[in-house]
């Protein structure tokens, strides 16, 4: 099996701490991997650095592309933006989505940001919200929607522009237990009916049980990994019937 | 416990904390550094003003009232936009704590000690502008008591007495400290509805109505002012005039500004457009702030091009005391013109820096879902330039309607007062695109360090 995303002898310093020591890390594609590990393991670096958000001082990052494997240290800052917006989705625990943007609007931005004109995007947009059980709710500020409400429009951001990695960051941390679970469904569901590699920074026991692959990091270095449970890329993913037919992306 | 001696023990130990926490020199400068530059220049204009007008009041001869009438147009000019700027400090000293207070709102604190907090924390920055300020015209004053009037300099009148430089710092801090408290109205009533930004800030189209119904009230007095009889009180209606029209352009701005970005918002077709129009309509008294300066200097503008005509005609009178107020005149509006623009590079680089800071998190946001960074600065000279345009148009637009009464359309239409209000239109729009060029380095700092701003609240 190949992976769509391969990291080789990640480093990352940070002042006074060694946030990722020497990382070796794969993810296939349709896999659903949980990073966990206490506070200050390297969890959200490894994210980051696996996203193109942060710059590792030492290692690789390879992405398997239509055009062939991309080495993200050797991005520009240009090329790095453009590969996380066409190739990378985020849900991030807060802070991510546009607080003066309507829900629509927030959803829209991400394939207009591709140059997708503003009709199509925000029609594209209203499925999305629709097909997450938001339908009516298009118009709405993100203050006046539960937490659980934003970070379904998070997710749909996250999956609009058909990215084929999904980075999430303590997505249910600032929820109670039964939005948290609601949230999780939806994010397990949309991946896996469309056939994305899921990658979630979680403290959240309860979440990690649910993917496939669980990865546990200790003061910057794997000390556990329950390996790749994932169906060959070949067979069709798994879909649910909430998602099945739901979209064509 | 008192409202305010629990707001006394809680204020510099937030203050503290808050700085621990971050630890940056970017938040301090937001917090602190902005507000007290803004005070400070504030300050610093206002007592000059005062400073340098007082020789007027010193005259009492038959061409003394002339003098006066004019020096009441100039001050008028220079400390309604000074005491709105002086507002919008003070906002920006206390919009800052919103969140922070909003929270503590949330967490059981009182309505009493909330707005105490935020009126000890913005009055104690706006003391240590005011009295920076005032060195600072100390400073000036020599320099100030240079300036010709009537073949003299003004030399010793340049300076104020100490009660009365005391009194002015006093009056900033008021004015600091009464903007405070009314601009928490809302955290005090939604604490919730601040902490997650539910809705938008508005700017009802009352504000329209007021403001057109001040201007139209303005004309007919300008158009009655010899019906006035006494001189004084002809004085006192023409700067009345004045003042008014700026309060009402004041008053009216935000709301402009909101009816061209929801035009804007239909017609977004690229992301650029549509952040833009949406940073408007999120605040558009925030925006109007970016651009409220240049909107006065507008006004002014198209007095000192009258004022620039009028010593044109009057330049071919051969008596000694006509060619002494032409002269006169001419240094007036220049310095009238210079104060203008003093106010409008401090208001455009204190507001342009501060909206950087306050959006920092949404930078980052934007960035890392892969919006490239000259589009996030081509949305904040959108959100800035757009605007600005049709509220400098709307304000030389009005001014022409007060002075038309009195100048008459013949002075009025000399090449020299579209030759100055052109000038005034573009050094401002320079100085404004110069502050957002500041701003975009700024940008650069924010992305470059991401981790410092990503948790932060907008």
């Amino acid at each position: 099996m190949n992976a769509i995303l391969h990291a080789q002898q990640l480093t990352k310093h940070y002042p006074g701490n060694i946030a990722l020591d020497h990382v070796d890390f794969a993810a296939i594609a349709g896999e659903s991997i949980a990073i966990i590990g206490p506070s200050g393991s390297g969890k959200t670096t490894l994210l980051h650095c696996l996203a193109g958000i942060l710059r590792p001082d030492a290692g690789t990052v390879t992405l398997s592309s239509a055009v062939g494997p991309v080495r993200l240290d050797s991005l520009g800052d240009g090329a790095l933006s453009r590969l996380r917006r066409e190739e990378f989705g985020f849900v991030f625990q807060q802070g991510m989505l546009l607080p003066e943007l309507t829900a629509l609007e927030n959803v829209a931005l991400a394939l207009m940001l591709n140059g997708t004109d503003r009709t199509t995007s925000e029609a594209r947009a209203a499925e999305w919200l629709a097909a997450l059980g938001l339908a009516g709710m298009e118009q709405r500020r993100l203050g006046e929607l539960s937490g659980g409400q934003v970070q379904r429009v998070a997710i749909a951001r996250a999956h609009v522009t058909g990215a084929r990695i999904v980075f999430a960051d303590e997505p249910t941390g600032a929820l109670d237990s039964a939005t948290s679970n609601e949230v999780l469904d939806v994010l397990l569901q949309s991946v896996a009916a469309n056939g994305r590699t899921l990658l979630v920074v979680t403290h959240d026991p309860n979440v990690a049980a649910r993917c496939q692959r669980v990865v546990e990091l200790r003061d910057g270095r794997i000390v556990a990994d329950t390996g790749c449970a994932v169906p060959p890329p070949s067979q069709p993913a798994p879909a649910t019937t909430d998602f099945k037919g739901a979209f064509n992306v | 416990m008192s409202s305010l001696a629990l707001a006394l023990r809680l204020t510099p130990y937030l203050s503290r904390s808050s700085s621990r926490q971050t630890g940056l020199h970017q938040t301090k400068l937001r917090d602190a550094g902005l507000p007290i530059l803004a005070f400070g220049t504030v300050t610093a204009l206002l007592l000059t003003v005062a400073g340098g007008s007082q020789v007027f009041w010193s005259w009492s001869d038959d061409i003394a009232g002339t003098y006066q009438a004019l020096a009441v147009v100039a001050m008028v000019l220079l400390v309604i936009p000074l005491l709105t700027l002086g507002a919008s400090a003070a906002r920006l000293a206390a919009r800052r704590r919103d969140d922070r207070l909003a929270s503590l709102r949330l967490l059981g604190a009182s309505s009493a000690t909330v707005i105490w907090m935020t009126v000890i924390e913005s009055t104690v920055l706006a003391a240590i502008g005011a009295v920076a300020g005032a060195g600072l015209y100390a400073c000036a004053a020599p320099f100030l008591g240079l300036i010709q009037f009537r073949g003299h300099a003004i030399g010793g009148h340049a300076w104020l007495s100490v009660a009365s430089i005391l009194g002015c710092i006093l009056a900033v801090c008021v004015l600091a400290a009464a903007s405070a408290a009314l601009g928490l109205r809302k955290v005090v009533l939604t604490p919730l509805g601040v902490r997650t930004r539910q809705t938008a800030n508005g700017a009802h189209w009352v504000r329209g109505v007021i403001a057109a119904v001040v201007v139209v009230f303005g004309v007919v007095a300008m158009g009655m002012l010899s019906s006035f009889g006494a001189f004084m009180v002809i004085i006192a209606v023409m700067g009345g005039c004045f003042g008014l029209a700026l309060l009402a352009l004041n008053l009216m701005g935000p709301w402009v500004l909101r009816l061209q970005a929801s035009s804007q918002l239909k017609r977004a077709r690229r992301p650029e457009q549509l952040l833009a129009a949406r940073t408007v309509l999120e605040s558009p008294k925030e925006s109007w702030r970016q651009v409220g300066g240049v909107a006065m200097t507008s006004f002014v503008g198209v007095f000192v091009g009258v004022g620039m005509a009028v010593a044109d005609t009057m330049g071919s009178s051969t008596s000694d005391e006509s060619t002494q107020l032409v002269r006169d005149i001419n240094t007036g509006v220049m310095i009238t013109l210079l104060g203008s623009f003093l106010m409008v590079a401090c208001s455009a680089g204190v507001n342009q820096a501060a909206a950087v800071l306050d959006r920092a998190s949404t930078l980052v946001a934007l960035d890392r879902v892969g919006m490239p960074q000259k589009l996030m600065v081509a949305a904040r000279v959108k959100a800035v330039m757009s605007p600005l345009l049709l509220v400098a148009g709307i304000s030389a637009a009005a001014a022409a309607a007060l002075v038309l009464p009195l100048a008459g359309p013949a002075l009025l239409t000399r090449p020299v007062v579209f030759l100055t209000v052109g000038g005034v239109f573009a050094a401002g729009f320079l100085l404004v695109r110069l502050a957002l060029a500041a701003g975009t380095a700024q940008i650069g700092q924010v992305l470059a360090r991401p981790e410092r701003y990503a948790s932060m609240d907008s």
